[in-house]
């Protein structure tokens, strides 16, 4: 084993053990802070072997893989487990354990006033976080990845519950659960189908094109439960009821994320499926545009970002569709970043104004400064401004879209920028500029562990865009920036979009949206189907299946107790205890025996 | 073919004896029954022992003294019975009733 | 044939009758003097069959003891109140019944089996009967001695009378008696 895959097992066997310590010594959960420093120790070690992978992993087209084979029947295993490194794993592990890192430290912080039984809990989700998300990363098939995929699911519901004295915070989690566990019956079928046609389920194969549509659809599917794509995207919001942190880790960077790189992963897997790409560009687009213009109307900062990371999914999505795999993986990984600084920068906010609500904010740029140029730096990168890591991926993924003339969804994703860049304008001037609220007066800047973080992610948010070309390489494409339609489309679409936004809420309030507010009449017709279904077929199902289990499952074996007792109860008698009745048994046997006898 | 007569006959007083075994409420009674029995199984083994099946006549007196144990055990268990009871009809002796 | 038509008819009067007769009669005492004429026709039986020796021994031992001892018996369990015990029982039908279908499935065996290999043969002497139980069959011989000495044990062990005065209601074992192990 070389020391590649010795470090790659490090990143799954650090996290993994400081959850399981966490786990059976209880002393080390309930006492809060030793579970934190098992968690962060575990991170670290995972970041930095992550990070020593990009030198000494395998180089550009190669791979490496540590496996073992799992659950061997009749001499052949059902599948293999372990670890692969190339070009697509490795960058993936690095941006994972560096956004987690980075939100468990400034988690220290922000959750230091729960109850310490509830702070070891919650660094013990996040190293069992961290293990699932780099078995889902590391897999060398697709048995594992889907392993991962599950566990990072259960850990999403446990954390956006986290505060289980919050009604709210329960619902949202079972919301995203069980949506993003119908969503997986798809992956689970695909599973299936691969299984039986190629009899394993490594994905690097050749399937009849009929196979490979119906394998990548039902991926597809569970892919946009995953990653909140259109019609599917209504639990993002509300998982937003989590830990600012999480929201940053889970619902930003990794998790959500982690459908798009399933895609990405499985890439010759969809190559031999368009129809299914051009399913994939559209319902990309669709999201992408429809969440912007959501976004615009809320007035929960977290909800915000919340819509701007379905719409930014809904980017990645759409070049998948336009079969650039290496488009999506960048803006996957700059997003990651810029995405995870915005989240943690407006939890320092909430933090100071004791709210969500962008209506107790304003004019925090003064009293917050770190924060703000963070936020900033964030904000910019989304927008697409250049040179930020944003622009350059997003150009890349305009340019997927321009590369194959898909011009409707060229355009309205240009338009799209435009508001993501409008949105984010609008979030800027309402937080930081302007007249302070009551709140706002009073706020005052977080403290260094908060702050180190943010200052952390700003750095590969801002520059990122520079590793663009290595990335490629590690694809096995090529990166480069010119001068062309769509660089300077993207570029006008961003800066055009802040300039608006500044314009029309500089002045201070809620600018007049009357077609805005016809939006928020349809998001509320999606979210409405969705409860609608879950009341009425959902909750009915189970109840069915209860009776079922109470009266049918239960009932034959209470049945079983019963006929036993009436049985017994009818034979007994026959022990009248009268001797000639045993005497005419005796006889009648011996009649019987004879006849026997005299049978043979 | 007289052997067969003797042992019909044989047959016959057995199941004689099995009537009595089911139908007799008192224990001497039940005991006379078995003692019908018993001489029809020996009446086989002479039967026989004329015939020529071994080991013949010796086994018939092994038997009967068998038999004749068997009837001082009885008796004795029938005393037991009327003791307790006062009476020695065998439906008193119920106490395995289920 | 006759002849065993002859002889079936002697052994219906000689132990048929008084067989029936001994589960029938409601009379316990004359049911003992029934089977002491089954037990006597069935010792005539022997002697047609060439067993002297036995058809003495069976009148000795059973009409002589056995039927001695259910007279005893009778005597033993009498209830002071009727001089005559009834002692018939209900159930005669599935008796009747159970003792027919017995009869009727070893009539068939024995009518049905070949019985050809079973010749008439000489038997032994008075003589050669008593060497043979002290040579042949001499552990058999004593086994039954012993068998006859446990069961008398047996009987008196059972049926000794207990010491009232001590335990009216329930007999229990004085103070002589070996606790069984």
């Amino acid at each position: 084993m070389t020391t590649a895959l010795g470090l790659a097992l490090l990143c799954l066997a650090a996290p993994l053990a400081a959850a399981a310590l966490s786990v059976v010594i209880p002393p080390l959960r309930q006492r809060g802070t030793p579970a934190a420093a098992l968690t962060v120790l575990s991170s670290l070690m995972a970041t930095v072997a992550s990070l020593a992978l990009l030198r000494i992993g395998p180089g550009p087209g190669a791979a490496a893989r540590l496996t073992v084979p799992w659950m061997v029947v009749q001499g052949r295993a059902l599948g293999e487990v372990g670890v692969r490194l190339d070009g697509v794993s490795m960058p993936m592990l690095a941006v994972v354990c560096l956004v987690a890192l980075a939100v468990q430290v400034y988690s220290l912080e922000y959750l230091r006033s729960e109850r310490p039984a509830s702070y070891g809990r919650y660094f013990t989700y996040h190293a069992l976080f961290l293990f699932s998300m780099n078995a889902l990363v590391l897999a060398p098939e697709l048995l594992q990845a889907f392993a991962g995929w599950e566990l990072v699911g259960l850990l999403s519901y446990l954390l956006i519950g986290f505060h289980v004295e919050r009604p709210a915070a329960g619902r949202a989690a079972v919301k995203a659960f069980w949506m993003t566990k119908l969503a997986d019956m798809g992956f689970l079928i695909a599973l299936l189908l691969l299984f039986v046609r190629t009899g394993s389920f490594g994905w690097d194969v050749a399937l009849p094109q009929r196979t490979a549509e119906a394998i990548a659809a039902l991926l597809f599917l569970a892919v946009m439960g995953k990653s909140a794509q259109f019609p599917l995207h209504v639990w993002l919001p509300d998982a937003m009821e989590g830990p600012t942190p999480v929201s940053a880790l889970l619902h930003a960077a990794t998790m959500v994320a982690a459908g798009v790189y399933l895609v990405v992963r499985v890439d010759p897997l969809f190559a031999q499926a368009p129809l299914t790409r051009e399913g994939m560009l559209w319902v990309g687009t669709v999201t992408a545009a429809f969440t912007a213009l959501l976004a615009l109307v809320q007035t929960d900062l977290k909800r915000v970002l919340a819509y701007s990371t379905c719409s930014q999914l809904g980017f990645m999505v759409a070049a998948l569709g336009a079969g650039s795999a290496f488009a999506a993986f960048f803006h996957l990984g700059t997003h990651a970043f810029f995405k995870a600084l915005l989240f943690l920068a407006a939890g320092s906010v909430i933090h100071a104004v004791h709210s969500n609500e962008l209506s107790a904010m304003g004019g925090l740029g003064r009293r917050m400064p770190v924060t703000t140029v963070t936020f900033a730096v964030g904000a910019l990168s989304l927008a697409g401004v250049p040179p930020f890591a944003g622009f350059a991926s997003k150009d890349t993924v305009l340019g997927a879209l321009e590369g194959r003339a898909a011009w409707i969804p060229w355009t309205l994703l240009i338009s799209t920028a435009f508001l993501t860049a409008f949105y984010m304008g609008r979030v800027l001037v309402r937080t930081f500029l302007g007249r302070p609220s009551e709140a706002a007066a009073h706020a005052h800047e977080s403290g260094l562990v908060i702050l180190g973080p943010l200052v952390a992610l700003a750095i590969p948010a801002a520059a990122g865009g520079i590793l663009g070309g290595w990335l490629a390489r590690g694809l096995g494409t090529e990166f480069h920036l010119h001068l062309g339609l769509t660089p300077v489309a993207a570029s006008l679409a961003g800066l055009g979009g802040l300039g608006v936004a500044f314009v029309v809420y500089g002045r201070g309030g809620e600018a007049p949206l009357a077609a805005k507010l016809a939006a928020l009449d349809r998001y509320g017709a999606i979210d409405r189907t969705w409860t609608w279904l879950y009341r009425r077929a959902l909750l009915p199902l189970s109840d069915g299946l209860r009776w079922v289990d109470r009266y049918l499952v239960d009932g034959l074996m209470n049945g079983l107790g019963w006929g036993t007792l009436k049985a017994g109860a009818v034979i007994r008698p026959l022990q009248t205890g009268r001797t000639r009745d045993y005497a005419l048994a005796v006889v009648v046997g011996a009649i019987l025996l004879l006849l026997l006898g005299g049978w043979r | 073919m007289t052997l067969r007569a003797f042992l019909l006959v044989a047959a016959f007083l057995f199941s004689v004896g099995i009537y009595g075994l089911l139908t007799r409420r008192h224990a001497v009674a039940l005991l006379l029954s078995i003692e019908v029995m018993a001489n029809a199984a020996n009446l086989v083994f002479v039967a026989f022992a004329r015939f020529g099946g071994a080991p013949g006549q010796p086994l018939v007196l092994f038997a009967l003294a068998v038999t004749v144990a068997e009837v001082a055990v009885g008796l004795a268990l029938v005393t037991l019975l009327y003791r307790r009871h006062g009476d020695a009809l065998l439906d008193l002796a119920s106490e395995a009733k289920g | 044939m006759t002849d065993e038509l002859a002889l079936l008819a002697l052994s219906v009067i000689l132990v048929g009758i008084p067989a029936i007769r001994v589960v029938r009669t409601g009379n316990l005492v004359r049911a003992v003097f029934w089977l002491a004429l089954t037990l006597l026709g069935t010792a005539v039986l022997y002697a047609l069959l060439q067993a002297p020796f036995l058809a003495g021994v069976q009148v000795l031992t059973y009409v002589g003891g056995v039927v001695t001892l259910m007279i005893f018996g009778v005597m033993v369990t009498r209830r002071h109140d009727s001089a005559v015990v009834a002692i018939d029982g209900r159930n005669r039908v599935r008796g009747a019944l159970a003792a027919g279908a017995f009869f009727a499935v070893l009539g068939w065996a024995i009518v049905r089996t070949d019985l050809s290999d079973f010749t008439p043969a000489t038997t032994p002497t008075t003589q050669a009967l008593a060497h043979d139980l002290l040579d042949t069959y001499l552990l058999a011989f004593e086994v039954t001695s012993v068998l006859l000495l446990a069961a008398i044990i047996c009987a008196v062990v059972l049926a000794r009378r207990r010491d009232p005065e001590l335990h009216p209601a329930h007999p229990t074992p004085s103070r002589e008696e070996v606790s069984p192990r």
